[in-house]
């Protein structure tokens, strides 16, 4: 008995048109096995992955444009989300590098992304400044990857602008039920980052530009700490808000196929993009280790970061980002293909 | 054990087009027929998801609903798709056969 009601809970992870043409079919039989004895758990497991699977592949789907357009709407969302989420994280979990030598501190305290090799670098020792050891070479490859790693998420950023403008505009020309509140939803990260900025402006006449020694002798420092920290606040959830936000957009804008045609190219182009983020923050902590190895082989200026720590859990969430990425991207181009046979 | 490793292996496809080439058969039926035929027991996820995707492939096609049952049949596609993948499979295990022969296996 709790088998069965176990398989009717399973039934409905399948999508609705699988469910109205193969609900029955599938409950008598899952009824049939377990009457013969076979394990619920087995059952219903099977079950599960079979949904799944019809939920992922779309096998049978029936030819109805409504049906592949929303598929091919959250596989778009899906498969740019993932670059909104990762490309600031990585950016935050790299940190600050400076320059590091056994000899004494280094001065300059950080490097320019352009250039490194060449800087002057001194050690201010007892004998006052004098030339710090060569920069260890595999710096240059944590140079060039941090310096990748800007540019790839300035492109990403560049690149997910122009596929929200093309969302928002889509919808104001769709004929979506209950367009106003769908156009709010697609407009959330704009209202988060107004909401961010405004808390930096109220923030500014709060901090203090006098002191005397130590203290602050005008402004509100308590002031300027507590909306510090609603600024942190507002900004992450604000972030994470926004993208449920425009992947709810996505999902209920029933926009054109020639808006849909755009949307793919930016999914696939920020699974790329997203890809070689990976590459280049992979080299990044590589090159990082690298130094360090060198520099207890010879006396070389090394790059410490404050947050190298961070650099294999990054490495996983990446990863596991740039897999759904890939795979709902991939997604997306064969369901608008069929968007593109329904609509000939 | 081995045997059983190779069975797990074994074409979904092929096992539900074979058990339809002997007469149409409802979803419950064919998993009790692959079971007795090759020892592989099918989930209903599994079954469903083969039954889906050969019938929009037009090798098997839907018959008049008995109940909560509906039958599957084999159509001429289905049949001629079968044969020419069986008789692959045929010459191959013939092959196979014959190299384990001269190992002594």
């Amino acid at each position: 008995m709790r088998g069965k009601a176990v398989v009717e809970q399973v039934l409905r992870c399948y999508p609705t048109w699988w469910r109205a043409r193969f609900e029955q079919e599938v409950r008598s039989v899952a009824e049939d096995l377990l009457a013969e004895g076979r394990s619920p758990l087995g059952v219903c497991l099977n079950l599960l992955w079979g949904a799944v699977r019809t939920r992922t592949r779309a096998t049978a789907m029936p030819r109805i444009y409504e049906l592949w357009s929303v598929r091919t709407r959250i596989s778009i969302a899906a498969a740019t989300l993932p670059a909104l989420l990762m490309a600031p994280l990585v950016l935050v979990a790299m940190g600050n590098s400076s320059p590091h030598s056994s000899a004494g501190r280094v001065i300059p305290p950080s490097l320019p992304l352009f250039g490194a090799g060449g800087a002057n670098l001194l050690i201010n020792s007892k004998r006052g400044f004098v030339a710090a050891p060569p920069l260890a070479p595999a710096v240059s490859i944590v140079n060039d990857a941090a310096f990748a790693i800007l540019v790839l998420f300035l492109v990403t950023f560049v690149v997910l602008i122009s596929g929200w403008g093309s969302l928002t505009g889509a919808i104001r020309r769709s004929a979506t039920p209950h367009r106003r509140s769908v156009v709010l939803l697609a407009w959330a990260p704009v209202f988060s980052l107004l909401a961010d900025l405004a808390l930096i402006i109220a923030q500014d006449p709060e901090r203090p530009t006098r002191y005397v020694g130590s203290r602050p002798v005008n402004g509100n420092p308590h002031a300027v700490l507590v909306l510090g920290t609603i600024l942190s606040i507002v900004a992450a959830l604000g972030w994470l808000v926004s993208i449920l936000c425009v992947a709810l957009a996505a999902r209920r804008a029933e926009v054109a196929p020639s808006d849909l045609r755009y949307g793919r190219t930016v999914s696939l182009m920020v699974a790329g993009l997203l890809t070689l983020l990976l590459a280049a923050y992979l080299c990044w902590g590589i090159g990082l280790a690298l130094q360090t190895h060198q520099a207890a082989h010879g006396n070389f200026t090394t790059l410490v970061n404050s947050r190298q720590d961070l650099w294999v859990p990054m490495v996983v969430i990446l990863s596991g980002a740039v897999t759904l990425s890939t795979i709902c991207a991939s997604t997306a181009r064969r369901s608008y293909r069929v968007i593109s046979l329904i609509t000939v | 054990m081995a045997s059983k490793r190779l069975g797990r292996t074994q074409d979904a496809t092929i096992l539900v087009l074979t058990s339809l080439s002997s007469g149409p058969k409802h979803g419950y039926a064919i998993i009790k027929d692959i079971e007795a035929m090759s020892g592989v027991s099918f989930g209903p996820g599994t079954l469903y998801g083969v039954l889906a995707r050969l019938e929009e492939e037009g090798l098997i096609e839907t018959m008049a609903a008995e109940g909560p049952r509906r039958p599957y049949r084999i159509t001429a596609t289905g049949a001629t798709a079968l044969r020419q993948r069986l008789e692959a499979n045929v010459a191959i295990a013939q092959i196979g056969l014959k190299r384990l022969g001269a190992f002594g296996a």
